[in-house]
């Protein structure tokens, strides 16, 4: 995948990114990954990124997977889709530690850490988030009203 | 890995990991027929060498969690292993070892939560000691030790991306076997899976060639 696609499948899988304006739900699952919605509310245009991990080292076939590359090429993304230059908020979510596998526990907080870091440089304010933990969780985005909503099994949908 | 398999592993490796895997679910078979006390087919359904965002649809569950017991493996290999069933299996596996009427079990209290345990670990460490005999280069000396089960429920991608996070930071690929079941020659909706880590990616190739060259 070169480049976040326009939503028509709302499905978002790892290493992916969709954008869309108003009337799309978009939805992905995560365990350590991090979700990060971006949004302009004036525009109504969203998109959403299933992160992997932190740092692309160089990598271009698949920017969706790194948070370094993710977050430019969801940001371009959107901006060919909105008439107007964005005025972006974030939302994230994820990076739960699982189990206690060395590599993958760190992982999820690295990604979070990572986003939190870029997004600051591009002054791109997280106005809310749901990370860390030891479950997983859904995270469905509504680009009609920018709210994201989370589940995780056996609790009540927070909606961030 | 220079024999052309369109994935991680060449074929001379997969032929070499099946027939591996193959003894290990012979052996589980035996031993869960005993722990429940009926005739038991552990078997492997696949070795799937597949991009990282196919992988984590595997385990079609639709909208709902799945449960999972999850083993950590520390020595000759590193990863996980994951018992993975559904609330209806695993309540079924529940009233079975219990002696109870088939639909008792309607949650999972922490005597259920037990049963699914300790199957995991019975069948978890009949598997791996096949697989330590078989991969050792000294003859036992070299253990694949698991640390003991733990149980989730969850969603069944949430936990897969977590589980296979191993590779992922290593290759847009993964490798991963997959193990189903039959109790009393019915298919039940359990799944086993053997999720190596990127050291143990790196090692299962020189584990084979002195396998073979021993």
């Amino acid at each position: 995948m070169d480049k976040p696609v326009v939503a028509t499948n709302s499905s978002i899988r790892m290493g992916e990114m969709l954008v869309a304006a108003a009337g799309e739900e978009l939805r992905t699952l995560l365990g350590s990954c991090v979700g990060l919605a971006l949004y302009d509310r004036r525009q109504q245009v969203g998109g959403l990124a299933h992160i992997v991990l932190p740092a692309a080292r160089g990598k271009t076939d698949r920017p969706g997977k790194f948070v370094d590359t993710a977050i430019p090429s969801l940001i371009d993304s959107m901006q060919e889709l909105a008439s107007k230059e964005l005025k972006l908020i974030a939302k994230l979510a994820g990076g739960a530690s699982m189990f206690s596998t060395t590599v993958a526990a760190k992982i999820g907080l690295q990604n979070v850490e990572s986003s939190e870091q870029l997004l600051e440089q591009l002054g791109i304010p997280i106005i809310a988030k749901h990370c860390g933990g030891e479950q997983g969780r859904r995270m469905t985005f509504d680009t009609t009203s920018g709210k994201v909503v989370i589940e995780i099994v056996g609790r009540d949908p927070i909606e961030l | 890995m220079t024999e052309s398999s369109g994935g991680l592993f060449s074929t001379g490796e997969l032929a070499a990991l099946q027939s591996s895997f193959h003894q290990g679910s012979a052996e589980a078979s035996t031993t869960l027929a005993k722990w429940i006390g009926k005739p038991s087919v552990v078997k492997i359904e696949s070795l799937d060498q597949l991009p990282l965002e196919e992988a984590t649809s595997l385990l079609s569950a639709g909208d709902g969690p799945l449960c999972f017991c999850t083993v950590e493996l520390k020595g000759l290999l590193t990863g996980e292993m994951i018992l993975v069933f559904d609330d209806a299996s695993g309540l079924a596996l529940a009233d079975l070892l219990l002696e109870q009427s088939q639909g008792t079990a309607t949650e999972w209290t922490e005597m259920a939560v037990s049963v699914a345990l300790e199957t995991t670990n019975i069948l978890c460490c009949t598997y791996l000691s096949s697989l330590s005999r078989s991969f050792s280069k000294t003859d036992g000396a070299d253990e694949l030790l698991p640390s003991p089960p733990k149980f989730q429920r969850d969603f069944a991608e949430s936990l897969l991306e977590f589980a296979l996070m191993g590779q992922a930071v290593a290759s847009d690929q993964v490798f991963l076997v997959r193990t189903t079941f039959e109790i009393d020659a019915t298919p039940v909706n359990w799944t086993l899976l053997f999720v190596p880590d990127a050291v143990s990616m790196l090692r299962i190739p020189e584990l084979i060639a002195s396998q073979t060259g021993r």
